[in-house]
């Protein structure tokens, strides 16, 4: 039997508590109430519609004043570009996170990526859709000539890049270049359109066309 | 379910750019659809390097055929898979290329098998199992096939569909009947022959259906002790994810390496035929994939049984028209044995062709009475499945029934199981007293007991 000494008993000694300073507990408390108003304002879309949800709906959905919205986003339009902001970061993360996929060839990469964001954006289908129409007219904050929407598209299309590069590296694409990303970015919204249509169980048809053209994408850019 | 063996990789000799250009054309038309096209895309997706050691004729003649029915996938793989099945009947080099396609099929790869996973039973493998690997193990021919563990820690295996495998199988038909119009208008290739094809190999995709013949099997096989078939997993299946106890053995190459004694391969031969004809007679329903990979073997002479997604249901009628002429001891040429023939073979309504009477008379002659003689003084001795011309007969046989026009729906999968059991029978050069098996299985009071191993 081991010996037992008193001081070998005695429980460590617990570090003080230490209550977070006060600019901390505020942040902490504006990022609930943003991500309150979020998620009450990604369900009314979902079942309400983007053009019919009010921002007093939100409000009381999310049970704070109507003002208080407009202190974190001063219209709809900046609550979607906050979810696709999510939606980007989170896809990002997923994919740099996964040890194995860095072995995984550019084709299951890039499928993994948009795969990623298909299943975030799952739940508010209804609402994608009508934000998709949204980007299309003249000074949409979703739109392409948004700064805004600009920034998270090439935060987007940077880490496509990465892959690209190493992919390039490896021999996988030789023949792509620095217009890749891009090309990939219409690839990724006509791939969302046709998530959107796709009306077979589980959304196989989309699997199915992901992963071929994928495949072909890879293949046209792999010079011989 | 197959291995998945050497991979397969680039194609040698590089499509000039125009080719390409025109192949890709091709293949985006195809690419929502038919699977014809998404195996297209081998032609120059293909992986690391090819064997660059075979330079021989007959590699390369294999190759590209392994590579066009691999292309082809759904009904064509088929078709090339039944074909590797001829062993001595095709090159070794050729035979060498084919049994790939047994044994590998191009996969999906980890984040497509994960994808398809979570949209058929609504949740991630990993929160539906304790382990799952990620690597499949094993390529079917309609997907493949991943270990894992239960939360209970039962080693279970899952076998996962290719997305929209169905539309693609449906797509390769409309394409195999256009393309096979003439065959069709001389009556070589019978329109209920296709039907019957396509709606069978359509069948395999529904995993629910599979899920119930194993069920089936394993009630119906308890009688054969030596015989060891899967559990299906209801709670972790649906009609595209299949998940299934793991049945123990080796597949027939593995098991071949380790010479077994002839005495075992007798024994194991003995078992095959009975275990065939005890699904054809007794439950008149037959596990008719045949190939390599759905047989596992033991050394203590078990069998593992696996892969149930090709199952016909024989019917009693069916059955009880086998009975009466397989075993027929009188003259092919007799009146009562034309009249077997006629109602075993004709379509309802239609009298055969001579020339398909002939060809069915042949058959029986040149095959049937060599392998399971009628007479039960030749009875005696064991046959022989080493030598190879009892197979050799058997595709000769078989060819001319086809040409003669005798190819009938019913009987579409018994030659291809046939020759899954036969080819098999070959390889492990087996000796078998044939005619005690299945005079034992036909309720024949002058047949014995089963042989020891």
């Amino acid at each position: 039997m081991p010996n037992r000494t008193i001081g070998a008993r005695a429980r460590p000694r617990r570090p003080p508590r230490r209550t977070p300073p006060a600019a901390s507990r505020r942040a902490f408390k504006k990022e609930a109430t943003r991500s309150r108003i979020v998620a009450a304002a990604l369900t009314l879309f979902q079942v309400k519609g983007f053009d019919a949800t009010t921002t007093k709906a939100i409000a009381r959905k999310a049970r704070i004043a109507e003002g208080t919205v407009f202190n974190y986003f001063p219209t709809k339009e900046d609550i979607a570009l906050y979810f696709l902001e999510q939606e980007v970061d989170h896809a990002i993360a997923a994919v740099r996170g996964d040890a194995r996929l860095r072995k995984a060839s550019i084709d299951e990469k890039l499928f993994a990526l948009v795969q990623t964001q298909l299943e975030f954006l799952a739940p508010h289908e209804r609402f994608i859709g009508a934000a998709f129409i949204q980007a299309l007219k003249p000074g949409s904050k979703l739109g392409v000539f948004s700064p805004s929407a600009q920034a998270l598209q090439f935060r987007y299309l940077a880490f496509v890049q990465e892959l690209v590069d190493e992919a390039i590296r490896r021999g996988e694409m030789t023949a792509a270049g620095w217009w890749t990303p891009h090309v990939f970015w219409i690839y990724y919204l006509g791939v969302l359109l046709y998530w959107l249509h796709d009306t077979s169980r589980g959304k196989q048809q989309t699997l199915a066309f992901l992963d071929r053209s994928l495949k072909i994408g890879v293949a046209v850019l792999r010079q011989r | 379910m197959r291995m998945k063996g050497a991979r397969t990789s680039h194609r040698p000799g590089a499509p000039s750019s125009i080719g390409r250009a025109w192949r890709i054309a091709r293949l985006t038309a195809g690419v929502t659809g038919s699977y014809v096209g998404y195996m297209m895309q081998r032609l120059f997706l293909g992986e690391a390097q090819r064997d660059r050691r075979r330079r021989a004729v007959h590699a390369r003649a294999g190759r590209r055929i392994h590579d066009e029915l691999a292309l082809l996938r759904g009904p064509a793989m088929k078709l090339g898979q039944a074909l590797s099945l001829h062993t001595d009947l095709v090159p070794d080099e050729l035979l060498a290329e084919l049994t790939k396609l047994q044994m590998e099929a191009p996969g999906m790869h980890p984040s497509l098998a994960r994808a398809q996973f979570s949209a058929s039973l609504g949740r991630s493998p990993d929160q539906m199992f304790k382990r799952f690997e990620a690597e499949p193990f094993a390529a079917a021919s309609l997907g493949q096939v991943h270990r894992a563990v239960l939360r209970d820690g039962t080693d279970v295996a899952v076998k996962i569909q290719y997305p929209e495998i169905r539309a693609a199988i449906e797509n390769d038909f409309r394409w195999l009947r256009r393309a096979s119009l003439p065959a069709q208008a001389s009556g070589h290739l019978p329109t209920d022959v296709l039907d019957e094809l396509e709606s069978q190999i359509l069948a395999e995709t529904d995993y629910v259906r599979e899920a119930d013949d194993i069920v089936f099997f394993k009630n119906g096989l308890k009688p054969l002790d030596f015989v060891a078939v899967p559990d299906a997993y209801r709670a972790y299946s649906t009609d595209r994810i299949l998940t299934m106890s793991v049945v123990r053995g080796e597949h027939l190459d593995t098991f071949l390496t380790r010479h077994p004694s002839q005495r075992l391969r007798d024994a194991i031969g003995s078992r095959l035929l009975e275990l065939f004809y005890f699904q054809v007679l007794r439950l008149e329903t037959l596990h008719a994939d045949p190939h390599w990979g759905n047989y596992l073997f033991n050394d203590d002479g078990t069998i593992g049984l696996v892969d149930f997604g090709c199952v016909k249901r024989l019917g009693p009628a069916a059955v009880e028209r086998l009975r009466r002429s397989f075993l027929y001891a009188g003259r092919t040429d007799s009146p009562e044995f034309q009249q077997i023939i006629q109602d075993q073979f004709a379509r309802p309504g239609r009298t055969l062709a001579p020339a398909a009477l002939r060809a069915v008379r042949d058959f029986t002659e040149q095959f049937y009475r060599k392998v399971y003689p009628p007479d039960l003084k030749d009875a005696v001795r064991p046959f022989d499945f080493s030598d190879a011309r009892f197979l050799r007969d058997y595709v000769r046989a078989a060819t001319n029934l086809a040409r003669a026009k005798g190819s009938t729906p019913r009987y579409i999968f018994l030659p291809r199981a046939e020759i899954g059991l036969y080819t098999t029978l070959h390889r492990l050069k087996a000796r078998v007293r044939t005619i005690k098996i299945v005079r034992r299985l036909l309720n024949d009071p002058r047949s014995h007991d089963r042989d020891p191993v």
